[in-house]
């Protein structure tokens, strides 16, 4: 249609770009009929603001009352959180002290041993693999945010992103630890830090962590969760597979956690402890993605492939 | 085989018999008024003009999907014209159950007003 954005003062009046990232808080139907009456009725930028703020807030109060929301929260949202938040740290003190060890004490004189070699691929595969298995774990949490009703997909990704970060910044593993130990008449023991020289380090005490959170953990779950809206879009039987495999990953996770032996009873702990050479190839389990992603290539690749037969065939 | 799918908002509605609030009373006037021109801004003009004070959008709106999900009115979203930047309006229709509790409503409030002192029909009393 024929617009000009001249034909209306509103649009052209400083604060409107604050009404309008006001209004990104509501749904796209109704911000456009929103942001369409306050240009109609030629509203104040001030009184605007206010309108816009208090109809946001008044959604956002109406998306806590959902008891849906607080079933995702206390049942998806809150464990998956503190686990991957729990994984990610213990993954960046095992990086901080491999990193340390090979980068701030590097010795040429070393390379010439062939079990530095071996130590090094071994070190690299494991360190490899958990971050791959991390990742691939936040993907499968990520795809079941995604699947969460579109009334409460905000509210309950935000919650997981400050759940996350609260639990990274509150050193939420150990506490938990502590928090067990308290409960069961245990103290805390006082021992040594034996990794001190690499904590003194701020890069590996205090970035390294982000880091390895943001790349393991923030953008496979912000991907996941757009291949759980994508997936609504897809045959049932395919959204119950990807929903099943997702939480078996969750559950995989859950074993894996640092701590998380502690809940679990006497039996199932010996029971793991004794199979403990299996389980460590658990982690693997929770890579299905790659061999999903491989496959949807694959799929895209068949799928232009035949367009492009077609087109030839047609011309 | 068709699943119907049963609005449990809408059951629960008329099981505790609620009647409508006044707000929601003056948004159903308003459309019913308005007619073919009642969406967002229009109504908001009306009610303003109609009690003297100001009406939010956040009232005006949250009101709004209360009344749908109690059946009381219809919205749909029309066509986007240049005065208003070039967005959609959200067009309001009042249904047949939304006619009869505002009438239910009004008789109510005519009836309870019947004989209070700020009525002209009062009953005088000595």
């Amino acid at each position: 249609m024929d617009f000009k954005p001249a034909h209306n003062p509103m649009i052209l009046r400083q604060g409107w770009p604050v009404v309008i990232w006001l209004s990104r808080g509501l749904g796209q139907a109704e911000r456009d009929a929103v942001l369409g009456d306050l240009a109609e009725r030629n509203e104040r930028v001030g009184r605007a603001i206010v309108d816009v703020f208090g109809l946001v807030v008044r959604r956002q109060a109406a998306v806590l009352s959902d008891l849906r929301l607080w079933v995702a929260l206390a049942f998806l949202i809150l464990p998956v959180s503190y686990l991957l938040s729990a994984i990610a740290q213990s993954a960046a003190g095992e990086g901080a002290v491999y990193s340390w060890m090979y980068l701030n004490n590097w010795d040429w004189a070393l390379t010439r041993y062939p079990g530095f070699w071996y130590v090094l691929r071994e070190t690299a595969m494991h360190f490899g693999i958990g971050c791959l298995a991390l990742a691939c774990c936040s993907w499968s949490a990520g795809l079941l945010i995604g699947r969460l009703p579109n009334a409460i997909l905000r509210a309950s990704r935000n919650a997981f992103f400050v759940l996350l970060a609260a639990s990274q910044f509150g050193h939420a593993p150990i506490r938990m630890v502590q928090l067990w130990m308290f409960l069961h008449g245990h103290l805390w023991p006082s021992l040594p830090d034996y990794n001190a020289p690499v904590t003194a380090n701020v890069f590996y005490r205090v970035f390294s962590p982000w880091i390895v959170l943001a790349a393991f953990v923030i953008l496979p779950v912000l991907f996941g969760i757009r291949q759980g809206k994508r997936s609504m879009l897809q045959s049932r039987n395919m959204h119950v597979g990807l929903v099943t495999a997702a939480t078996i990953a969750l559950v995989i996770l859950l074993i894996q956690a640092p701590g998380a032996e502690l809940l679990l009873g006497a039996a199932i702990r010996e029971w793991l402890w004794r199979n403990r050479d299996a389980m460590q190839w658990l982690p693997l389990l929770s890579c299905w993605p790659m061999f999903y992603w491989i496959a949807m290539c694959f799929g895209r690749y068949r799928g232009a492939r035949q367009q492009q037969r077609d087109k030839q065939i047609s011309t | 085989m068709k699943i119907r799918q049963v609005d449990f908002r809408r059951i629960m509605y008329y099981i505790v018999m609620q009647m409508i609030g006044e707000f929601e009373y003056l948004i159903l006037s308003s459309v019913a008024r308005l007619g073919a021109n009642a969406y967002g801004a229009s109504i908001r003009s009306e009610i303003e003009k109609a009690t003297g004070r100001r009406c939010s959008i956040g009232a005006l709106y949250t009101t709004l999907d209360r009344l749908e999900n109690k059946g009381l009115v219809r919205t749909w979203m029309g066509e986007p014209t240049p005065e208003r930047g070039g967005r959609s309006k959200r067009l309001v229709q009042v249904t047949a159950t939304g006619v009869k509790d505002a009438s239910y409503f009004f008789k109510a409030i005519t009836r309870i007003s019947k004989g209070a002192s700020w009525t002209s029909n009062r009953l005088t009393t000595r």
